[in-house]
């Protein structure tokens, strides 16, 4: 077979996948970019404008509302769902009786179409009925007289306000998807309890962490503790930095939860309007192609600047075996 | 290519075309020779099948004789999918839309003209009300002809009334009045642990909980949000608007309307607050009488105009669902010939009848109020008659506006802005949203003489 031969014979056999990537993504991506710097309303030929839609998206006090939104969603959501997700796959590494049951409870979770969670959540966090302030409502009466009392102690000074507001909204039962407070904090709550599939790869990584360190630990006198600070974390250490990579890449593309929800409305205050809303409204509701696809671009750079940081810190603290 | 290779394409290629080539199809059984018109309408449910008997009653007769079949499709977001296959080259024949969507489809040329099509076809516009070719109507040119059309009204509990010491016969008749009975139809409760709840209540605004038209308040106080060339919630109706429904909200109180909001279902179901007894006043259309025929048999309530801030003045909402031919439609003909079907007097009030709408004919048959399951469908269609009667303002930059207004009536309602301050804001924004539209259509419009 002749070099030119192979060459035609590998392109055709991998055609299936770069067609697929020109068609599909390739000539998109290129479009989208070029009508970023249009006026495009869809059914009108696209007008070069320059930089207009960029230089508009600098002025717009929205856009800078949905990028804080998003930016503090995966700055709660990312974290809290790496601590919940290693301490839960931990637990389900332990040999007990019933582990797969509690895998897989922990798993079904995932497999729940996003519009019934958002409905099942609704009535989870209903103020009156729902189970979340029964249960919340007790701590919260716990709570609030150590409130009342430091406020009183500082003379009601500006900073204990909050704490006591919170303490206050917890022995009633907070209004979770009515006040901007607790709204955020809502859908946090709702995507913690969707972990399953990152859990799913953490017990993958704990499986992969050789035993023979943890005897050797053990050997050498180390708590519990200490063998999940000094062994279990740095074994999933590569693991844990696909996990926020993805989790970044999911959270600043948050759409379908909120959408349910909130009805297609902003939430409270605009609290829980996110960056793929926005989007998809200047897309498919005003009719903004190229204002939407401009969003596009700066929300692909904003992943790749996030997820450049992220391997730059992690650079120290992420342990590969054998390198 | 080896033996081993060709066996595999073979066993793995074979089932697939033998599958395409025999394997299941949809159930169409369209006549030979018809022209297949495609119908992609919002209705789904009961509502469909309304639509699907009309259809199928057109494919059994003027459809067999002008061999023309009608294909009646159910979709989600319709005019979002409309517009996404037209600009695909692939759109339905016909569409059903809303009519707030006509001047925004309207004006970036989703849709086709009709002004000649239903002169052509013979359809008699002066047999409608002209609310509702108005309302199809962009920049002088009828882009959509109506189809089930509403008003809106208030309905009152006439149990919650007596109770609260009002007279059922005498609905509110002013905004103020209005204000006043809310007072006085909402009942607090104070549990063991001394909080505070809503039990019942007596009107509310809110968008979380029925208030669909969050954006309608100042066209009862007299304004208009659009005179053709500029949006305006920055005057007299605007600020009167807004402080009353502030007002509205203060008496309640937040925290309490918060929860109250939180603990109601959804709307079509035995959770509907008004259903349940829980809200006394409510802003809703025809169909409502249906869902109390559901869910509520027994409910005793009345239907009255919605008050307007003067009992001088008689401000009432139309609105009206639309059929469309959007641009590019392959049989704008044979849609035409299904329409001018559908349009008959008694073909069209079987429609509105089952969707619990209200008749868009100046005089509807006198079987239509007699067979209609609202008992106040009177009410309604006169509503439609008053000169106060208004639509969704027809801008091309509606839902942006829209969105804008949304955000300044949650703010009011939650005390987060000052009434006044928080129009004055909107009517910035919007000005912007508007001028930045206008700016680019006139560039769109220099780019298309250029060419």
């Amino acid at each position: 077979m002749t070099r030119k031969s192979a060459t035609i014979q590998g392109l055709l056999w991998t055609a299936p996948w770069w067609l697929g990537f020109l068609l599909l993504l390739a000539i998109p991506m290129g479009f989208s970019l070029y009508i970023s710097f249009c006026d495009y309303p869809l059914l009108q030929r696209p007008v070069f404008i320059g930089a207009d839609n960029y230089r508009q998206l600098a002025r717009d006090p929205v856009f800078y509302k949905v990028v804080g939104n998003t930016f503090i969603y995966a700055a709660l959501a990312i974290p809290a769902g790496t601590v919940v997700a290693v301490l839960l796959a931990v637990l389900l590494n332990q040999r007990v009786r019933g582990q797969a049951l509690f895998r897989a409870c922990i798993f079904v979770p995932t497999i729940v179409p996003l519009v019934a969670v958002g409905v099942v959540w609704m009535w989870m966090l209903n103020p009156e009925a729902g189970l979340v302030n029964q249960a919340i409502r007790p701590v919260g009466q716990l709570v609030l007289p150590a409130a009342q009392a430091l406020d009183n102690a500082t003379n009601g000074a500006q900073w204990s306000q909050p704490i006591l507001g919170v303490a206050q909204d917890l022995a009633e039962g907070p209004a979770w998807l009515d006040r901007p407070r607790w709204a955020m904090l809502a859908l946090v709550l709702i995507a913690l309890w969707l972990l399953g599939s990152p859990i799913v790869i953490y017990l993958a990584g704990l499986q992969d962490i050789p035993t023979t360190l943890y005897e050797a630990a053990e050997l050498d006198g180390a708590s519990r503790i200490r063998r999940f600070w000094h062994v279990t974390l740095p074994g999933l250490s590569p693991v844990i930095l696909f996990n926020v990579i993805v989790g970044i890449i999911a959270t600043w593309q948050i759409f379908a939860l909120p959408y349910v929800i909130w009805r297609s409305r902003s939430g409270p205050e605009d609290a829980t309007y996110f960056y793929t809303m926005y989007l998809f409204d200047n897309a498919f509701k005003y009719l903004k192609m190229g204002y939407a696809s401009a969003m596009a671009w700066i929300q692909l750079l904003i992943i790749l600047v996030l997820t450049a940081l992220v391997f730059w810190a992690s650079r120290r603290t992420v342990h590969y075996r054998g390198v | 290519m080896t033996t081993r290779t060709t066996l595999l394409v073979v066993l793995l290629g074979l089932p697939a075309v033998v599958l395409l080539a025999l394997g299941p199809r949809g159930q169409r059984h369209i006549p030979a020779d018809r022209t297949v018109v495609r119908y992609w309408e919002k209705w789904a449910g009961v509502e469909a099948l309304a639509m699907q008997r009309i259809v199928d009653r057109f494919n059994e007769t003027i459809g067999a004789e002008q061999n023309i079949w009608v294909e009646y499709c159910v979709v989600s977001n319709v005019d979002q999918r409309m517009l996404i296959a037209t600009a695909g080259g692939d759109p339905p024949d016909v569409a059903g839309l809303f009519d707030h969507i006509v001047p925004q489809y309207a004006d970036r040329d989703a849709l086709m003209e009709l002004d000649d099509l239903i002169v052509e076809f013979q359809i008699d516009r002066d047999t409608f009300k002209p609310i509702w070719l108005e309302i199809g109507r962009y920049d002088d040119k009828l882009y959509g002809l109506p189809s089930t059309p509403y008003t809106i009204a208030l309905y009152y509990n006439r149990r919650l009334f007596r109770a609260a010491g009002l007279d059922p016969d005498r609905p509110p008749q002013t905004t103020g009045e209005l204000n006043d009975y809310a007072a006085r139809l909402t009942r607090y409760e104070t549990s063991d642990d001394d909080r505070r709840r809503i039990v019942q209540l007596g009107f509310t605004t809110s968008p979380g909980m029925l208030g669909w038209w969050h954006w309608i308040w100042p066209n009862f106080f007299g304004g208009r949000l659009w005179d053709g060339q500029r949006f305006a919630i920055d005057t007299p109706a605007g600020h009167a608007a807004a402080e009353w429904t502030h007002q509205r909200r203060e008496a309640i109180g937040n925290p309490e309307m918060l929860k109250f909001e939180g603990t109601t279902g959804a709307i079509e179901g035995a959770q509907n607050p008004f259903l349940s007894e829980r809200l006394a006043m409510v802003f809703q259309g025809p169909w409502m009488s249906n869902w109390i025929s559901k869910y509520a048999p027994g409910l005793d309530y009345a239907v009255a105009p919605f008050p307007s801030a003067t009992a001088e003045e008689h401000h009432a909402f139309a609105s009206t669902d639309v059929f469309v031919i959007p641009a590019g439609s392959r049989h704008p003909r044979e849609v035409m010939v299904f329409l001018k079907y559908v349009l008959q007097q008694d073909v069209l009030e079987e429609l509105c009848r089952e969707h619990g709408k209200i008749s868009p004919f100046r005089a509807p048959a006198p079987d239509f109020y007699a067979t209609h399951t609202n008992p106040f469908i009177r009410v309604f269609d006169e509503m439609a008659g008053s000169p106060d009667a208004f639509g969704y303002p027809p801008m091309p930059t509606w839902a942006h506006a829209s969105a804008e207004l949304l955000k300044m009536h949650e703010n009011i309602l939650r005390g987060v802005r000052d009434p006044d301050e928080a129009v004055k804001a909107t009517q910035q924004r919007v000005d912007t949203i508007v001028a930045e539209y206008q700016r680019m259509a006139a560039q769109r419009r220099g780019d298309r003489r250029d060419r």
